[in-house]
């Protein structure tokens, strides 16, 4: 009989969002001979604004919030030293590479995954570009708190770059000092918490020293995902609500793991790590229809990253690791 | 094309897991015979044929019987059975049925078994023909290796589709100290590895294949000569990045040896500490340039005998260059030193910034 393929490998949600926002899509689709309106862009923007509870910073909307990264990474590493912290979320690990001429990541090492700031202050000792995935992506900790966000901004020679993907799961942001801090800049997305990966929708909360620069980057939404994303944020308690459903799963199946004797990290997000010395966990799994993401290309052998689905799927997730283990 | 591939089994590689004495070297083989041990190595055979797709663009030259020979029934894979044995296995019929197959001209020789295997293989054929190693020791080191049987098919099928080959590291690790629970490892040499950094990336973004090793070490190697003064004295320890160093100036490098560079001159080769310690009393600016050996993140080890407490203390912690590809130092948790200087290695530890490419450091954490 074949099984039903399970995706617990790129962070998804596993709830489709609500049916308002499903419809206001469709209204979008029977539009897809036009560009977005600028006004109804003008109209997400302020919904953001809105959400985010800042005052009048500039939002700058993207189509996936890895577009905005590295446009970032296109317009401020030149002349400027590029730290990251590593493992991080790939594609950035990758724009950086490509693109930026000096580059420093701090490693992150096993098993706290902290970030020692006091590192970083010592690397900030030129015009710098500071991208930091907060939480990180594929370790699932917060690396940053709000004192050492303003020590690494009182280096004026540093511009500081925070990938709030993960954000409505960890509830830490930093989005409400961009205003007053003109090198910060916070970019999130709506494909995670808020059911949106098939429509792209990322933006970022630019300081000043980024807003300007960063206006030359006009990128248009897609009609319905300029839709969807509106009515979403009509109605954020739904997304909050599955929010706190992934966030109970998440500690359900991390106790799980954690019986069955898989070392599993903490996490902040709608994923964890899990460390295994099952060889080819990933392959495996995959075999008997458990997609999980293989993160070897980072960190030591043995490491997997794991998607909190639903309870079903996570049920289906233990049942089958203990087949193949 | 068809490609010719070797297949030798160590059978006895990987007994002494299930019995719990770390390694079958020596006497511990029929003290596990004794205890009941298990072989592992038939799983691990069958593993990698099941799991090989091109096995109709392979021929196989096989060793006989419980040496690889005895495997493969089932699979339909055309092969010849090379070289003979007696009644019981050793080290001395790997190292010549592997010599015979590559001079029958194979493509690719895949061994089972673990480091003492690799360390064999790498005695009879050197860099003649790449290899895939399928672990089946006790606890495998050698970074020379593939992760499992499955990743050593994908290795297999990789080199079938025309991969690169790179040079990887084999340990010698003292299996007495590994018992012990110390781990006692040096570089004993390199086998040449298809290039298999192929990792399951279903992310959005196409995965773009990530520079290959040697073109890492170049980097590394032109970034680390750019930086070179006329009056230092470089110390430079075993391992291939360190090689590319020398490579980038037209010089060449005892692979596993310490070897000294003075304005862009080599000025001592394979040295021991009392050569070095000579150096030292001609140049008064020094710098070590190492790299981690094994998979455990070893800078300096037990190992190490060259750069011993004494000459690391008159080099200074602050003169330590450490290099290293990115895609190495991912692989460890940490970097670690284990000088058997206590003191030392306190002082060795913390944060250090390892040359990772061009203009590109990452800070990692020593460990002791």
């Amino acid at each position: 009989m074949l099984r039903e393929t399970i995706r617990l490998h790129m962070n998804e949600v596993p709830y489709p969002p609500a049916q308002s926002v499903i419809e206001a899509a469709r209204r979008g689709l029977s539009n897809l001979n036009r560009y977005a309106d600028p006004e109804e862009l003008e109209g997400l923007r302020g919904l953001l604004i809105d959400y985010c509870g800042v005052s009048k910073p500039r939002v700058v909307l993207s189509p996936g919030s890895d577009l905005l990264l590295r446009e970032v990474v296109h317009t401020f590493s030149q002349g400027r030293k590029v730290i990251t912290v590593s493992p991080s979320f790939f594609p950035t690990a990758q724009t950086v590479e490509k693109f930026a001429v000096e580059r420093l990541s701090l490693r992150l090492s096993p098993p706290t995954f902290d970030l020692n700031l006091e590192l970083l202050m010592d690397a900030l000792d030129g015009p710098s570009l500071v991208i930091i995935d907060n939480p990180n992506n594929p370790t699932g900790r917060t690396l940053l708190d709000r004192p050492g966000v303003e020590a690494i901004l009182e280096h004026r020679n540093a511009l500081l770059v925070i990938d709030e993907a993960y954000y409505e799961f960890s509830g830490v942001t930093f989005a409400d000092m961009a205003e007053d801090h003109p090198q910060l800049t916070v970019i999130r997305t709506m494909d995670k918490a808020f059911s949106l990966a098939g429509a792209r929708v990322g933006y970022a909360i630019a300081g000043e020293a980024f807003g300007s620069a960063l206006s030359s980057f006009y990128a248009f939404l897609p009609y319905p995902s300029l839709c969807a994303a509106m009515e979403a944020l009509r109605q954020p308690d739904y997304m909050r609500a599955n929010v706190r459903r992934i966030v109970e799963e998440r500690e359900r199946l991390w106790q799980i793991l954690d019986e069955l004797g898989v070392r599993v990290y903490p996490s902040n997000t709608n994923f964890l790590l899990l460390k295994t010395e099952v060889p080819d966990l990933v392959s495996r799994l995959r075999d008997v229809g458990v997609l999980v993401s293989d993160v070897s290309n980072q960190l030591p052998p043995g490491f997997v990253r794991v998607t909190v689905g639903t309870p079903k799927e996570n049920n289906t997730f233990v049942a089958r690791y203990m087949e193949v283990r | 094309m068809r490609k010719s591939l070797g297949l030798i089994v160590n059978p006895v590689a990987g007994m002494g897991g299930s019995v719990g004495l770390k390694g079958t070297d020596g006497a511990m083989y029929q003290k596990a015979l004794e205890l009941g041990a298990e072989p592992s190595t038939p799983t691990r055979t069958r593993d990698l044929l099941t799991h090989l797709k091109h096995k109709d663009d392979v021929s196989l030259l096989v060793a006989p019987a419980e040496m690889g020979e005895q495997y493969i029934e089932g699979f339909v894979v055309p092969f010849v059975v090379v070289g003979e044995i007696g009644q019981e296995t050793s080290a001395g019929d790997t190292r010549r049925i592997a010599r015979e197959m590559v001079d029958r001209g194979i493509d690719l020789l895949v061994f089972v078994g673990g480091d003492g295997t690799a360390r064999d293989i790498c005695d009879a054929i050197g860099s003649r023909v790449p290899v895939v190693g399928v672990p089946a020791g006790v606890k495998v080191f050698s970074a020379a290796f593939a992760l499992s049987a499955r990743s050593a098919a994908e290795m297999v099928d990789a080199f079938i589709e025309g991969t690169e080959v790179t040079e990887e590291e084999v340990l010698d690790i003292d299996e007495d100290a590994f018992r012990e629970d110390r781990l006692a490892s040096r570089l004993y040499g390199y086998l040449l590895v298809p290039e298999a950094r192929r990792f399951l990336q279903p992310g959005k973004t196409a995965s773009t294949v990530s520079k290959s090793a040697v073109q890492s070490k170049q980097e590394i190697a032109g970034y680390v000569v750019e930086g070179m003064d006329l009056e230092t004295l470089y110390l430079l320890g075993p391992g291939t990045t360190l090689r590319a160093i020398t490579e980038a100036m037209g010089l060449a490098k005892t692979l596993l040896g310490v070897d000294a560079l003075h304005a862009g001159k080599l000025v001592g080769r394979d040295l021991n500490e009392r050569g070095i310690l000579n150096l030292f009393e001609r140049y008064e600016q020094r710098k070590i340039i190492v790299t981690p050996i094994g998979g455990n993140g070893f800078i300096f080890g037990r190992g190490s005998k060259q750069f011993t407490p004494e000459v690391i203390r008159q080099v200074g912690a602050e003169n330590i260059l450490v290099v290293g590809t990115r895609h190495k130092i991912n692989q460890l948790d940490c970097l670690r030193v284990d000088t058997g200087d206590l003191e030392l290695d306190e002082m060795l530890s913390g944060y250090i910034e390892v040359t990772v490419g061009y203009r590109e450091g990452m800070v990692v954490e020593v460990r002791c």
